[in-house]
């Protein structure tokens, strides 16, 4: 079934957005059990064989053309938010051709990619982009390679180095951040930028999750689901504009928490980039108020056990301790004490009316 | 490599010379070395090479002096020769650098700059807990912040610091800390507590 883009969205200011049925019934959500605490949950990123998020190496949804527009205008007020360290040259090419190959693979109505040796011609339909290119000469796009492709992709990413046993922060785009800075934590080690993470570090988590990451193969990509909280669907949640998002927090009520109150989940995919060795990072984030969730029985029931029992270093960690009692109040009424399905799916096909 | 702490907060391993090194360059921006900075067994006279500060010194240090005691105005003069020196420098050299965490980091980026790899460098921080804390929002850098929260000298809010330091940057990631109520302003605590 074709996508129908939504073209009149907005993740900043006045805030207009919001997910179709078939959005709601697609949405990743993260919780496989009625509890959550940190653990190593990768596993391969292959292509699901039903519809949905995990159908494609790079998902495009229906918020394609307005988050493609949102990144455009992050990117035109805050320059910084994308940057690539001069090493990573390659990874920033291997990337273009990831994503420029993957899209037009997945998705053959919307992209096109046409080779002629290293004279390539992209054709993105959605966006009415059609560019003839040479791969590998920067002077023949209008960005940077790196910058030239995320601009068309939904979510941020990073470019990881591997060098002395550890991964890097060597570059990356976030105009979609959960409250972390590019800017700041470039050129840091996998260990150095998880280091604010509580409880996670104890158990081992980070230590077990870089080696799984730095022996990741070629054409074998990995993924995991991660969470947080935002107010409003708003993508930049950077701590650098935190004096802007911040207030919202304080803002939320038993009566507009259910409207307001968006649970934000990034699919995190790592793909290993054949000439430069480096790890592709994509955080892409899918947004759902509370409303919207809650029209699934079953992550209703469950969204209210793993908010109760949440543990409160965790909640600290994402921002919910102040609305923490607030959520978990309203989140009570679609919780009718009844077990759940193991597993994130819906188990409906229709949303209740 | 286990970190154990739910933080970056550098951790830092007592010196002593490296034997596979065929020279060895000892800097502070200290006058006296702490003997916790030392692994057991260690001291002073294990580094025949060393370069300290002292203020108002009237000798010119000899950056390729050699063995011997050189006297730095301040650190970032004896900076500016570590530069130098490293700029010349040959395989088999290993830099120990002890004095304040923005000193050992400034020297440490010193040295990568210079081609060296973190292989050739020993760290150690001692002293009072003194943090450079870069202000997220505005990009003022405040150097030696002593407490939990500083008022930036960039654009006036109180700042937390968070526990997140990047050796690149040389600081920590201090954000605001009212941002979501205004003047809900937390205790101020001392680093050293």
């Amino acid at each position: 079934m074709a996508t129908r883009f939504k073209s009149d969205e907005t993740f900043r200011d006045d805030y207009r957005y919001g997910n179709s049925d078939e959005g709601v019934l697609r949405f990743p959500f993260p919780f496989v059990e009625d509890s959550y605490m940190y653990s190593v949950n990768m596993e391969p990123h292959t292509r699901s064989a039903t519809p949905g998020v995990f159908a494609a190496a790079f998902d495009v949804d229906e918020h394609y053309v307005t988050e493609c527009a949102e990144r455009a205008r992050a990117l035109a007020l805050e320059p910084g938010r994308c940057m690539v360290l001069p090493h990573m040259r390659d990874a920033e090419w291997d990337t273009l051709e990831l994503i420029m190959e993957s899209l037009a693979l997945d998705y053959p109505d919307q992209f096109t990619l046409e080779r002629h040796g290293l004279d390539w011609t992209w054709t993105n339909r959605p966006l009415g982009i059609h560019q003839s290119f040479r791969f590998g000469d920067a002077t023949t796009l209008p960005h940077p390679p790196f910058e030239y492709i995320v601009r068309q992709a939904q979510g941020d990413f990073t470019l990881q180095d591997q060098r002395d046993g550890t991964l890097y922060i060597d570059g990356g785009v976030a105009t979609t951040p959960a409250d972390w800075s590019l800017a700041f934590d470039v050129g840091m080690t996998f260990h150095e930028w998880h280091g604010p993470v509580p409880l996670a570090h104890q158990a081992g988590v980070f230590d077990r999750a870089l080696q799984y990451l730095m022996r990741i193969r070629y054409g074998e990509p990995a993924r995991r689901l991660n969470w947080t909280m935002t107010v409003h669907p708003r993508l930049d949640t950077s701590p650098e504009n935190y004096p802007l998002w911040g207030p919202d927090r304080a803002g939320l009520t038993a009566e507009n928490i259910g409207s307001q109150l968006f649970l934000r989940v990034e699919l995190q995919s790592l793909f290993r980039l054949p000439r430069s060795n480096a790890l592709l990072f994509g955080i892409r984030t899918y947004l759902a108020s509370l409303d919207d969730l809650t029209r699934v029985p079953k992550w209703g029931r469950r969204l209210h056990r793993v908010m109760r029992d949440l543990h409160p270093d965790i909640a600290g960690y994402k921002g919910l301790t102040r609305y923490h009692d607030v959520l978990v109040a309203h989140l009570a009424q679609f919780d009718d004490g009844e077990p759940t399905t193991p597993g994130i799916a819906a188990d409906i096909a229709v949303l209740p009316a | 490599m286990s970190t154990g702490t739910a933080s970056n907060r550098p951790r830092y391993a007592p010196l002593a010379p490296d034997p596979r090194a065929r020279a060895h360059l000892l800097v502070t921006d200290h006058q006296d070395i702490a003997e916790a900075a030392f692994a057991p067994g260690i001291g002073l006279a294990d580094f025949p090479e060393r370069w300290d500060v002292v203020a108002h010194a009237l000798v010119l240090p000899e950056p390729f002096g050699g063995p011997g005691v050189q006297h730095f105005r301040s650190a970032s003069h004896l900076l500016a020769l570590l530069r130098h020196r490293l700029a010349a420098e040959t395989m088999g050299l290993r830099l120990y650098v002890t004095g304040s965490e923005p000193f050992v980091w400034d020297a440490a980026r010193v040295a990568i700059e210079a081609g060296m790899g973190r292989e050739e460098m020993r760290l150690f921080a001692t002293g009072k807990p003194v943090r450079r804390v870069s202000c997220v929002h505005c990009r003022t850098i405040n150097p030696g912040v002593t407490t939990t929260l500083v008022t930036c000298a960039g654009c006036g809010v109180v700042l937390t610091v968070r526990d997140h330091f990047s050796r690149v940057h040389n600081a920590w990631m201090g954000v605001q800390c009212d941002a979501e109520v205004p003047g809900e302003v937390p205790a101020i605590e001392d680093l050293s507590a």
